[in-house]
């Protein structure tokens, strides 16, 4: 028999489907903080604090990077120099900062989750869950899924610091912007809206990596084989949706 | 020692919600713990002020502007902002925006009023002066400009005073002429003092011939009335400095030489060699006529048809 | 007691379980048979609501466990204790905290009180002094036995073995199903062992259910097992007793 509709729509439509419906299992069990208290701090550890200090790295160099070669680029008498601070300070706040923490948290916390799910999935430690009479989603996806809601904003807030601080630093030693006039640049084009869009920003994307690695992890098929699959899809659908919900954030929002 | 899970996520959680905080302030220009100065001004013209443009004081950043908008009643543009609590801003003071719209660097300049007087109250107003952006500096200088224009529409009088002056200085041929005319006009009136009447014709025909001439000057006159209107459409429209003003006298200067040498319709009148060996001529048979007068002064006073004829 | 009445499940197209229908007294061990693809791992899953028929019904003491809410199905499933091939022991946690995680999960015992139990579980699965090792330090044989004592920590009423032989040795092989005997008669729980290891069955269960290409071929006790001319049965027993040699 000829399918009526082809894989290509079909699949993606499913799985569109089997992920709002994890979610929405998810939901069901957030309120059954007893089952799943002690796995959350241990989440929010691994997902935030256990990802800071790659991510305040990554965060400094883009910054001190972007510093020298947009110094580099406004060659014009007529720019102010101090026009490079306003630069680096809005695109750490309102792209840098949640990107680069985007990606480093897609490969690394999403490929984790996927993995260690995947992992549990083929062993049986998930059915194990279950035959316990836990709620696995409850148990395993809400604190993975909350500790990176959480903790991706605090990411976001010491990517910005680094990002930002990374770039005043390297203006002033390699003698590109001269502190005081980072500082003016970054204050005169200030917005106060930009770093609360920063922090949607990095609210929604710690809510896809999270969920999307989870379901990814937990629908693993075929043994070790499939946890590889499970792990390198998660890490590449994660970056994508960041990606997308990028976009449609900026079009909404700014 | 070790810390749990809780403490060490829950402290990174403060860490950073300060962090945040106090970042937003530090970017706003506010100060990190105390509180802020408020003030409000109202502009009729914002000239492109927005929340995060810097309040300077004489040239010192000072605050930042937190928000502009429409006042829904009066429909003028409010502007709050907010300084340093330390800058007194008394009453007096007065904003202005300044900065340069295209170019996106927009400010708001604060003037102090004098120290003497009270503080300005925590959210209070500040008296606003009308933008002063690049235009409004060309508004402000309008008046010396016409100024200018004045001064070369004088500078105009003057040539044509000089014009005058060519005319009335004895060194002038035509000057010399009118004298030559005159000297003959006295003998032909010393000579006909009895012939007044008709030698009063003849004079009435040599004024017909100064009418002739005074005509001719003033069709001059227009033309260069209209030179002169010209020279103003220029000026109105270039508004060029005082420097390219400079120019336009030197242009008068070169009219005015080539007029005394004998270029332009003017100068051609007041030159023109054949025109002054027409006259020459002419009054040459009028002295020879007056010669052959005194020889003959009979023969005259019978053909006194003849002078009529001239 | 659990009763399995007329389940059909089929994953696209392909038709796993048809008509099956088998009955689980309380207080006996069941062998559930077949060779590998028959089935009978699929009518394990049902018989804990980790999958749901097509048609037919799984009853656990009377309760439909598909037509019963998620939060009533993990009460049910709280009866059981389920031993996995592969043990699926936790592997982030070390062999006392996977035995003591239903406890602390599910009851109100105090840290002293589990600590107990985790040890009477451990002892008797003969592996008192693991506690502290990860699963990964264990051996294949000593996992299954941890996960073991972790499936009757909750002192369930039913425990479900999924091949707990398979890819042991033949000595580690009759430990496993000396301990499935002992819990069986120390405990009285009803043991359901899905294997196609006969050897095992002979040594432990008292009833067979034979699965042969999705369907309930035969149903008996051990002794009915032994003399049935059923040829289909006759050719899977012969073939195990030949692989695995006269015990």
């Amino acid at each position: 028999m000829v399918p009526l509709t082809p894989d290509i729509i079909i699949n993606p439509i499913s799985a569109l489907g089997r992920y709002s419906q994890l979610l929405f299992h998810a939901f069901g069990a957030v309120t059954e903080v007893a089952s799943y208290r002690k796995n959350l701090w241990r989440q929010m550890v691994k997902v935030g604090l256990d990802s800071l200090p790659i991510v305040m790295l990554a965060a400094t160099f883009s910054g001190a990077v972007s510093t020298v070669q947009t110094s580099y680029q406004l060659v014009s008498p007529l720019i102010p120099r101090s026009i490079v601070g306003a630069i680096i300070t809005s695109s750490m706040i309102l792209e840098l900062g949640a990107v680069v923490t985007g990606f480093i948290l897609a490969g690394r916390v999403g490929a984790r989750i996927a993995a260690e799910l995947g992992t549990m999935r083929v062993t049986e430690q998930i059915d194990a869950l279950e035959t316990m009479g836990l709620n696995s989603v409850g148990y395993l996806i809400v604190p993975r899924v909350v500790a990176g809601v959480v903790m991706f904003p605090v990411l976001y807030i010491a990517a910005c610091f680094c990002g930002i601080g990374g770039g005043m630093l390297i203006g002033e030693l390699g003698g590109f912007v001269p502190l005081e006039e980072f500082i003016y640049g970054a204050r005169e084009y200030f917005q106060p809206f930009d770093p609360i869009f920063g922090i949607i920003k990095s609210l929604v994307f710690g809510f896809l990596i999270t969920s999307i690695s989870c379901f990814k992890g937990y629908y693993t098929q075929g043994g070790a084989e499939g946890v590889g699959r499970a792990t390198t899809q998660a890490a590449v659908a994660s970056c994508v949706f960041l990606l997308l919900a990028d976009l449609i954030l900026a079009v909404l929002l700014l | 020692m070790k810390y749990s899970n809780e403490i060490k996520v829950g402290l990174t959680i403060i860490v950073a919600a300060v962090i945040f905080i106090l970042g937003i302030r530090y970017f706003e220009d506010l100060p990190l713990f105390d509180s802020t100065y408020d003030l409000v001004a109202e502009f009729d013209d914002a000239g492109g002020l927005i929340g995060g443009n810097i309040v300077r004081v004489n040239g010192v950043s000072v605050g930042s502007v937190t928000s502009v908008y429409i006042s829904e009643t009066t429909g003028k543009v409010i502007v709050e902002f907010h300084v340093d609590p330390k800058i007194p801003v008394t009453e007096g003071s007065h904003a202005t925006v300044g900065g340069f719209d295209a170019l996106g660097v927009v400010r708001m300049d604060l003037t102090l009023g004098p120290s003497s007087s009270p503080r300005i109250p925590e959210g209070g107003l500040v008296a606003t002066s009308a933008t002063s952006d690049l235009m409004a500096d060309m508004s402000a200088r309008a008046p010396a400009m016409l100024d200018s224009v004045g001064r070369v529409l004088e500078e105009l009088d003057g040539v044509l005073v000089e014009a005058n002056t060519i005319l009335s200085t004895p060194e002038s041929d035509l000057r010399r002429t009118l004298a030559a005319a005159r000297g003959s006009m006295s003998q032909v009136e010393a000579l006909l003092a009895g012939e007044r009447d008709r030698m009063v014709r003849i004079l009435a025909n040599a004024d017909s011939l100064t009418a002739d001439l005074d005509t001719a000057m003033g069709e001059d006159g227009e033309a260069l009335t209209s030179l002169m209107g010209q020279m103003e459409t220029m000026l109105a429209t270039l508004n060029e400095d005082l420097e390219r003003f400079q120019a336009t006298n030197e242009q008068i200067d070169t009219l005015l030489r080539k007029l005394n040498e004998g270029e332009g319709t003017l100068g051609m009148l007041i030159n023109d060699p054949s025109m002054y060996h027409r006259m020459d001529s002419t009054l040459n048979g009028l002295n020879a006529l007056i010669a052959d007068f005194q020889d003959n002064p009979g023969r005259y006073l019978k053909e006194m048809k003849i002078v009529d004829l001239f | 007691m659990i009763r399995v009445s007329h389940v059909n499940k089929s994953f696209g197209d392909k038709h796993v379980l048809k008509d099956v229908s088998v009955d689980i007294p309380e207080g006996e061990t069941i062998a559930i048979i077949g060779r590998s693809g028959s089935g009978k791992s699929v009518l394990m899953k049902h018989l804990i609501g980790l999958m749901q028929p097509d048609s037919g019904s799984v009853t656990v003491d009377g309760i439909d466990i598909n037509a019963i809410t998620y939060a009533e199905l993990r009460r049910v499933r709280r009866h059981f204790g389920v031993l996995f091939q592969g043990g699926a022991l936790f592997d982030s946690m070390n062999a006392f905290e996977n035995v003591a995680f239903p406890l602390r999960t599910f009851t109100e015992m105090t840290e002293a009180d589990i600590s107990r139990v985790v040890k009477e579980c451990l002892a008797m699965v003969e592996l008192e002094d693991v506690g502290a090792k990860l699963p990964s330090e264990l051996s294949g044989g000593m996992q299954k036995r941890v996960a073991l004592a972790r499936a009757v920590a909750l002192q369930p009423r039913y425990i479900i073995y999924d091949e707990p032989t398979s890819g042991l040795d033949p000595e580690t092989s009759n430990t496993i199903d000396e301990l499935i005997r002992n819990l069986a008669d120390r405990l009285n729980v009803t043991s359901i062992v899905v294997t196609h290891d006969m050897h095992s069955v002979l040594n432990i269960a008292d009833r067979a259910a034979f699965i042969y290409e999705g369907r309930m071929h035969w149903t008996g006790t051990i002794e009915a097992l032994h003399h049935s001319d059923d040829q289909i049965l006759k050719a899977f027993v012969t073939a195990n007793e030949y692989k695995i040699g006269p015990s």
